[in-house]
């Protein structure tokens, strides 16, 4: 698409590389249990600084890195009020059943349309580059859904129109 | 142990297993009569365990925490356990790796606060005064010697070199740190490389070490005559190898003989379910623990095991007219 484009994808794809190593790392405030800092956000120092990339005012991505967890969180592009309200249902179907994708969040962070929490346990189940190839097909693919769906509803709302006007003519 | 057993170590030769556990336990392992038994350690920690190691003497051994304490366990003989001292002030974060100075006493620490301290573990009853070990015999328990605050971010995998003079950690920002002279006046030099962080270092000599890491790779790094450290090259080849033992690359006999080898210990907390590929390691290569003959100075193979499930041993025989003569 247009070069832009490829460069956002391509600066993305780079800082997932240098944040996306991950190591198991057990909770230093509660006794035996481990969980993803970055959620929880207790001990600064096991915090990096939060990285955000911006293709434009509207889209953007913020990625936040903790020595066991990574979350990416995304802000797609949305022109028109229709877009609004088909990207805010597509995704909330898709975060629905975060359980089937295991790397995505149920609820996005605040401020963005969907969001990623990626854990050393992911990293050692799945391969990194297979990750991260995933995370950018996804933003690639997550544009052409949208645009697909908006033509379906215009094309099906003239149909529609057509039909009912044409008991007037 | 309940958790996942996050360090072992085992003693060369009063021939015992040390094992950490996430689960706040620690065991020492015995073989009797071709069993493992395991003995009680009373660590008193109230988080998990990140790392062991055996002191060069093997009586004693240090346990870094998720509690930002050090534990120096020594055999009680009266009880049949193993009694610990904890070092609690100092450290602001989480332990993650610790090595013994050769003299029995001095112990470097990394933490996820980014620094490395040197303490002295000097336990009366268990460690005698020794003339050879200088200054640092007469040091308390527990006091902190040095403190290096070269990293920005976290610190892992600290070794000491052969002979003490030299220590070597690395820092997650993709820096190594080697410290030379240490004691009142330290010499420290930072070496910047180019890709992913390392996880470990291991020194093959006095003026080498080989780094491993999130590039799934290992690194060596070389100080030249004037003392300079700087890094080398890769061991392996960058793209995975095709299936067999040699690589197919112009440096195919020089290398690296690859074969995975299963040890016979307790758990082992970075194997998942093995996927066979070529190539070495296809993750992030957690630890580099040398396989020497006794009593030789150099190290000629380790053996690096990894998230991938795969332990491979290296032997550099054949590397040494490609690493050079500072071998």
């Amino acid at each position: 698409m247009a070069n832009p484009l490829r460069l956002y994808l391509a600066c993305i794809k780079n800082t997932l590389e240098a944040a996306m190593c991950l190591q198991n790392f057990p909770c230093q405030e509660v006794e035996r249990h481990n969980k993803p800092e970055v959620e929880l956000k207790t001990s600064p120092e096991l915090l990096l600084n939060p990285v955000l990339i911006c293709l434009n005012e509207a889209e953007k991505c913020l990625i936040e890195t903790s020595i066991n967890s990574l979350r990416i969180s995304l802000k797609v592009k949305q022109a028109d009020e229709l877009e609004n309200i088909l990207t805010k249902k597509f995704l909330r179907f898709l975060s629905m059943r975060a359980e089937a994708f295991q790397v995505l969040r149920r609820k996005p962070v605040q401020g963005y349309d969907i969001s990623f929490l990626i854990t050393n346990y992911h990293c050692e189940e799945m391969q990194k580059q297979k990750l991260i190839d995933f995370i950018v097909q996804f933003m690639e693919d997550i544009e052409k859904e949208i645009t697909e769906l908006k033509i379906s509803v215009n094309t099906r709302g003239k149909l529609v129109a057509t039909e009912f006007l044409k008991q007037f003519m | 142990h309940d958790q996942i057993v996050s360090g072992i170590d085992w003693s060369s030769t009063s021939n015992k297993i040390v094992t950490v556990s996430h689960d706040r336990n620690s065991y020492v392992w015995s073989l009797e009569g071709g069993e493992w038994v395991p003995t009680l350690v009373i660590l008193r920690l109230n988080r998990a365990a990140l790392c062991v190691q055996w002191s060069p003497k093997e009586n004693k051994f240090a346990v870094g925490s998720g509690a930002k304490t050090v534990c120096i366990c020594y055999y009680e003989q009266e009880n049949n356990w193993w009694v610990s001292k904890l070092i609690r002030k100092r450290h602001e974060s989480s332990v993650t790796s610790v090595a013994w100075h050769p003299n029995n006493i001095l112990l470097a620490t990394t933490s996820t606060d980014g620094k490395c301290r040197v303490f002295s573990t000097f336990i009366k009853g268990v460690d005698t005064k020794d003339s050879k070990a200088g200054s640092s015999a007469e040091s308390k328990f527990g006091e902190q010697i040095l403190q290096l605050d070269l990293s920005y971010s976290w610190a892992f995998g600290v070794k000491w070199s052969p002979s003490g003079n030299t220590l070597a950690y690395v820092g997650h920002s993709s820096m190594i740190y080697f410290v030379d002279d240490v004691g009142p006046s330290p010499l420290a030099q930072s070496v910047a490389f180019r890709d992913l962080p390392l996880r470990d270092v291991l020194f093959i000599s006095e003026k080498m070490v080989i780094g491993v890491g999130y590039d799934s790779n290992p690194m060596v790094f070389a100080a030249d005559d004037t003392g300079i450290w700087s890094f080398t090259r890769y061991i392996g080849e960058k793209k995975a190898a095709s299936s067999g033992s040699s690589y197919s690359s112009q440096f195919s006999e020089a290398f690296g003989k690859f074969y995975g080898q299963s040890k016979a210990a307790t758990a082992n907390d970075a194997s998942e379910s093995s996927k066979s590929r070529g190539g070495v390691h296809d993750n992030c290569i957690n630890s580099i623990v040398p396989l020497s003959k006794a009593g030789s100075p150099k190290v000629m193979r380790f053996s690096t095991s990894g998230l991938d499930g795969k332990i491979a041993i290296w032997d550099l025989e054949n590397m040494q007219e490609e690493l050079g003569h500072q071998f």
